[in-house]
């Protein structure tokens, strides 16, 4: 026969002081994991979500990102009318030549930081048809206005809509807030792409051209004859496969999540061992009793895992809440995290605990329970019921 | 107060299991604070290797992608004060395309890197070489190991930003990281063959002598090249690199907090276990303090106690936490990348701060039990306990 789970939960409550002690440490083990778990998986949300699963990005071949890549005028008219490149109702390819520059923008905290600043003709809009003027309206080409994400406009002097934004050589008028449900555009500038080049001096006008596959087009076929013109050094890649590629440089973040896990979840884990022991000590009375009285050693060992789990699960459930409270306070004092990828501009990121942080959590909460129970468990189900009552 | 000294080590060693239960616990969690600390530390002290504080760095004040006329290089060089100046431009060269960009490499003034870099110490063998010939090139120690190259090969880089190609001989290393220099001759020579005239550069390095020159310098040569088609922002080399580090802020303050976080869970842990002993040790210790022993000389011997288990805890965490960072550093150094974890070593100052707020830490957590167990009169110890 078990024993009763009241019987687990009320020798939790009989101990008060210890109890909690136990579950906070393994709150604070959820929090910290959760934070940096938080940190990568943000990122990583924020990158792979600006992908767009039917376009291509064409870029030079051997660049693996648009800040690092030049295109020629003659490249686009070459390429522009391909088979398999969508049209608008007008009739034009929906292909967005881009240029990208890096120019410094000042911080609200001071500093500075390269923001990605993306130059687009009007097209833009129907290639990344996830990105909404949230506010205000697009820019007016040739006359000096930007739109800024929302990102931007939280993290950067004088980014407000409506505001005059200094950056390159020039003062741009916010006249719009872009937003794309929290991808990497919101941590981007869009103006015009020729007053972008003039301003940059640029003398190869696009970084990037990114265009959508018409319905039913074969999207490999088009990026291989993209890639295999001899006219031009271009590689033409899925814009998913280059967002995840982006986000490679959240693996040195995992290598410090395993890290922080490993260690502080070892010194919870044991933690618990140690409140669990005492209490196994205090208890050998009462268990060479509830021995006397019948119950087998199987049910003594589950009373005191059940024990350790509810610790366990009482820790995550405190720690869970606290992190994701934590997170969206960093990230709203802040104003969003910022992260500068090997791409070299920033990423404005919003922190926030997500649903696989807090599975990694509570698995991690959950072997602490176990491991931390199993020890004190076994003990108390090893002792002779004549001898514990003896002692006692 | 020394005669206690036996009675607090066998009292440490009357639960051994769950001393040393307690101790490994806490030594896991020093090293991880240890390292979590030592981040920032690292970022700090790379920043003092890697540069001085007197020799500035002049580009476009719009950012580092935009680019300064090369007639600046001359005008710079003209400044009283000015010891020399070398020309520094991104070059985006990759060895193999499907790759990328796998080092940086720049093409800068041949002749001049020389005095600009002095501190740099490359051997002057490889420089009078590099001034020499046009095709040579300087490649850093770090990609030498990585790409497998020696002194004396010939590579091939293509640039992802301009149309050349550039066929190169190594002819020298830099005992610094994984820069590869090549000379801007070359650049202009490879450019004109392509129809175009190349008369920009990216960054202007200047070397400065006299520390008290630095701050009027930088300030006459941003007044310089006021108003005019490119505006330049100056700093010192330091202040470059920290600037180029400054967005890691959002990154070095979660770490910090989670440090924090580990920290506080290093009391509970300790707190936790002091108050077990303290609890057990209940009617022995109201039998001392019948016996005559005074409250705060038990008070001391408690917290003496607590301190001594957390302290060399901390000091096994901090071993830990040295092992932990060569085994950090080797794993991220495959991944590749500069990331911030390349520069982790363990700084002095992090681990004895470490190892102050371990002891810290045992005080506090031995205090509240003991102080709650030697204040409660004897008579109701005793009568609780037995």
């Amino acid at each position: 026969m078990a024993l009763p789970l009241s019987y687990s939960l009320r020798s939790l409550f009989a101990r008060r002081l210890r109890t909690s002690l136990t579950v906070s440490v393994i709150a604070l083990v959820v929090i910290a994991v959760s934070l940096i778990l938080s940190l990568a998986s943000s990122l990583r949300r924020t990158l792979v979500s600006s992908g767009d699963p039917r376009n291509l990005i064409v870029m030079r071949k051997g660049s693996d990102n648009d800040g690092n890549s030049q295109l020629t005028l003659q490249s686009l008219q070459d390429i522009r009318f391909f088979d398999g490149i969508a049209r608008t109702p007008a009739g034009d390819p929906r292909l967005s030549p881009e240029l990208v520059i890096q120019p410094f923008f000042t911080p609200k905290s001071g500093g500075r930081e390269n923001v990605l600043v993306r130059g687009v003709e009007p097209v833009a809009l129907s290639v990344h048809d996830g990105v909404k003027i949230a506010e205000g309206r697009m820019f007016v080409p040739s006359s000096g206005e930007a739109v800024v994400g929302r990102g931007v406009a939280g993290r950067y002097v004088g980014a407000q809509l409506g505001d005059a934004l200094e950056f390159g050589r020039q003062r741009w008028k916010v006249v719009g807030i872009l937003e794309s449900g929290g991808s990497s555009f919101e941590s981007e500038v869009w103006v015009d792409a020729r007053e972008l080049a003039n301003d940059a001096k640029r003398v190869m006008p696009f970084s990037s051209f990114r265009l959508r596959v018409a319905d039913g087009a074969d999207m490999e076929a088009l990026a291989r004859r993209i890639g295999d013109d001899p006219r031009h050094a271009l590689e033409a890649k899925l814009e998913t496969d280059y967002y995840a590629e982006q986000a490679e440089a959240t693996t040195q973040i995992y290598v410090l999540v395993v890290f922080v896990a490993l260690f502080a979840g070892l010194g919870a884990m044991l933690g618990a061992t140690n409140t669990l022991y005492a209490a196994v000590q205090a208890r050998v009375s009462e268990i060479g009793t509830l021995r006397a009285l019948g119950f087998s050693r199987g049910a003594i060992l589950t009373s005191f895992l059940v024990e350790s789990l509810i610790t366990a699960a009482l820790g995550f459930a405190l720690g869970g809440a606290i992190a994701i409270a934590l997170a969206a306070a960093i990230s709203a004092a802040l104003g969003g995290i910022s992260w500068q990828a090997e791409t070299f501009s920033t990423n404005v990121i919003q922190l926030r605990v997500g649903p696989s942080d807090l599975v990694a959590a509570f698995a991690l909460s959950l072997a602490i329970g176990v491991l931390g129970g199993y020890f004190p468990a076994r003990r108390a189900a090893k002792l002779r019921p004549i001898e514990a009552l003896r002692k006692a | 107060m020394l005669k206690y000294a036996p009675l607090v080590w066998k009292n440490l060693g009357r639960n051994k299991l769950r001393s040393a239960i307690t101790g490994v616990a806490i030594a896991f969690a020093v090293a991880m604070v240890c390292v979590l600390r030592m981040l920032p530390a690292a970022l700090d002290s790379m920043l003092d290797r890697m540069s001085t504080g007197t020799r500035i760095s002049v580009h476009n004040q719009a950012g580092l992608t935009y680019s300064l006329p090369y007639s600046y290089v001359n005008k710079v060089r003209a400044m009283p004060g000015v010891v020399d100046v070398a020309s520094y431009q991104w070059f985006g060269g990759v060895v193999d395309e499907d790759k990328g960009v796998q080092f940086p490499n720049f093409a800068v003034d041949a002749d001049h890197v020389r005095v600009v870099f002095e501190d740099w110490k490359i051997e002057p063998q490889a420089l009078d070489d590099f001034e020499k010939y046009r095709d040579a090139a300087l490649v850093g120690t770090m990609t030498m190991q990585q790409q497998g190259w020696k002194v004396g090969d010939l590579i091939t880089l293509k640039s992802t930003i301009l149309p050349v190609e550039a066929q190169l001989r190594i002819v020298g290393t830099i005992e610094r990281g994984p820069f590869v220099w090549l000379s801007r001759e070359y650049l202009e020579q490879a450019m004109l063959a392509q129809g175009f005239s190349f008369d920009t550069t990216g960054t202007i390095w200047a070397r400065i002598d006299d520390a008290s020159l630095v701050t009027p310098l930088i300030a006459r040569i941003d007044e310089t090249f006021r108003n005019s088609e490119a505006e330049t922002a100056s700093e010192t080399e330091k202040a470059f690199f920290s600037n180029m580090m400054s967005s890691a802020q959002g990154y070095v303050t979660i770490l910090l907090i989670v440090a924090g976080v580990v920290t506080l869970c290093i009391v509970f842990i300790a707190a936790n276990t002091a108050s077990m002993s303290v609890r057990e040790r209940m009617g022995e210790l109201a039998i001392m303090k019948a016996l005559g022993f005074r409250w705060r000389t038990l008070f001391a011997t408690l917290v003496v106690e607590a301190a001594l288990l957390s302290t060399l805890a901390g000091a096994a965490g901090v071993l830990l936490s040295i092992g932990a960072t060569n085994a950090l550093r080797s794993i991220t150094a495959g991944a590749g990348g500069a990331g911030p974890m390349n520069a982790f070593f363990v700084s002095n100052a992090v681990l004895v701060q470490t190892l102050f707020i371990a002891f810290f830490i045992g005080i506090v957590s031995g205090a509240f039990p003991a102080f709650g167990a030697s204040r409660k009169p004897v008579a109701q110890t005793l009568r609780e306990v037995f």
